[in-house]
């Protein structure tokens, strides 16, 4: 299997970007090709998008997944799932179809060789509360995540703050537990600085400073690499992402800073977000210089 | 895949036994993630003008058929984006020859989306604001049965 040695911040993509072209335009081999381009090593899926039959996917699936990580040298690095527990209309799964659901994806993603889980919660309100047992969801399946040498993270995304009450009590969680096998997704979407004229701001959302992310860096097993505006001349005008990648440097931060690309105009008739991907892969291998 | 979220390929008259007992067609789902069944939130159907409600429309996913009541409780089987849904409609004597509009609609539930827009979603009319990775509710094609 594919290994990339390099340490400190590496690049990656999240293959969520591809969400206008995938199945219609690119297959799975295509979004790896583009990925393997841009010289990046670093791959991230959507388990319930990417994997063909999910969540049993075939033996020969699993084959070929394996055989585009090695073609294309890429590391499966973060395996992007939901913890579905609204998925009945009329009541919420028990604490224990949670966890049983949550231990599904963890033997998948272990099976296609991730490390890392984007483990998205369930909200309870608009403020993107998780519900009330999310402790009990995570704990229990905190027995096979250890064994399976894996990292369960939520995605910490604007408008939450780095500062907040609901990265409190994740970090709260992850101390008084002591536990290596939850931490934290940081979406650079919560350094978002700059707005242009007649663009959207969330009311609730303040941006964050990035030594803002130091003091969370022990936790922070995967950055979502956000990314809003690049420029002709490959910057990214609305985060400072020079400061940041100096930051995770200069604190010997180690782990992939996966490429995801929001933007609604990704869904325009004939937009390649490759070449998007491309020029923020431009800076980022400038910032890194791998 | 097409586009579109209704197919064009797909749609045909069904014919059981020697004799044309329906029709049906063939959707794609416009999200950027699977569901799970339980999830969908199935709406009406109308053929140039003639209504089908929810209960007359039978979904397919791996050549297996659910029912409507079978679907709301089963959050095992998922729907992945790149392999369309078969719609199977009953009608005795099927859609005639020629043209014909289809309008659909459908839609599906977060769980990492706020309960209050979850609880007020409606398969037959569009969400407060659209986002296009949630794709349309309500769907239209005009295609040919031979």
């Amino acid at each position: 299997m594919y290994t990339y040695d390099r340490k400190g911040p590496k690049r990656g993509v999240a293959l969520y970007s591809y969400s206008a072209e995938f199945g219609l335009t690119k297959t799975l081999e295509d979004c790896f090709e583009d990925v393997h381009d841009m010289g990046a090593h670093g791959i991230e899926i959507l388990a319930n998008t990417h994997i063909e039959n999910y969540p049993y996917p075939t033996d020969a699936w699993v084959e070929n997944w394996f055989r585009l990580c090695d073609k294309y040298e890429v590391v499966p690095v973060e395996y992007g799932h939901w913890i579905d527990s609204h998925v009945l209309g009329g009541r919420e799964l028990t604490t224990e179809e949670s966890i049983e659901m949550l231990c599904r994806d963890l033997r998948l993603a272990h099976r296609l060789g991730f490390t890392v889980l984007r483990t998205k919660m369930p909200v309870i309100n608009a403020a993107l509360e998780p519900v009330e047992n999310w402790r009990e969801i995570i704990k229990g399946a905190l027995p096979l995540a250890e064994k399976l040498g894996l990292k369960m993270c939520p995605e910490i995304h604007t408008p939450s703050n780095l500062n907040g009450k609901m990265v409190r009590e994740y970090v709260e969680f992850i101390e008084e537990t002591g536990t290596k096998n939850f931490g934290l997704n940081i979406d650079f979407s919560v350094f978002r600085s700059k707005f242009g004229e007649g663009e959207w701001k969330d009311p609730a959302f303040t941006p964050n400073v990035p030594e803002d992310i130091v003091p969370l860096l022990p936790y922070v097993y995967c950055c979502h690499a956000k990314f809003i505006h690049m420029s002709d001349d490959f910057e990214e005008t609305t985060i400072p992402y020079p400061e940041i990648v100096k930051l995770l440097q200069e604190n010997g931060w180690d782990g992939y800073l996966l490429s995801e690309y929001e933007g609604a105009d990704k869904y325009d008739p004939g937009y390649e977000v490759g070449q998007t991907l491309r020029k923020q892969h431009i800076m980022l291998k400038n910032l890194i210089g791998d | 895949m097409e586009r579109e979220v209704i197919q064009s390929v797909g749609f045909r008259n069904t014919v059981e036994n020697g004799e044309v007992t329906g029709f049906q067609f063939k959707i794609r789902l416009p999200y950027y993630r699977g569901v799970f069944l339980s999830q969908l939130r199935p709406g009406t159907l109308i053929v140039d003008g003639e209504i089908f409600t929810k209960e007359q429309i039978t979904w397919c996913f791996g050549g297996e058929e659910y029912a409507l009541d079978e679907m709301a409780v089963d959050f095992k089987t998922h729907w992945n984006p790149t392999v369309p849904a078969v719609l199977k409609v009953k009608k005795p004597g099927g859609l005639a020859q020629g043209w014909h509009d289809l309008t659909y609609g459908f839609c599906f539930t977060s769980s990492y989306m706020p309960p209050a827009l979850q609880d007020t979603l409606d398969p037959d009319k569009e969400s407060f604001v659209f986002m296009p990775e949630f794709g349309h509710h309500v769907n239209q094609r005009r295609m040919l049965i031979v």
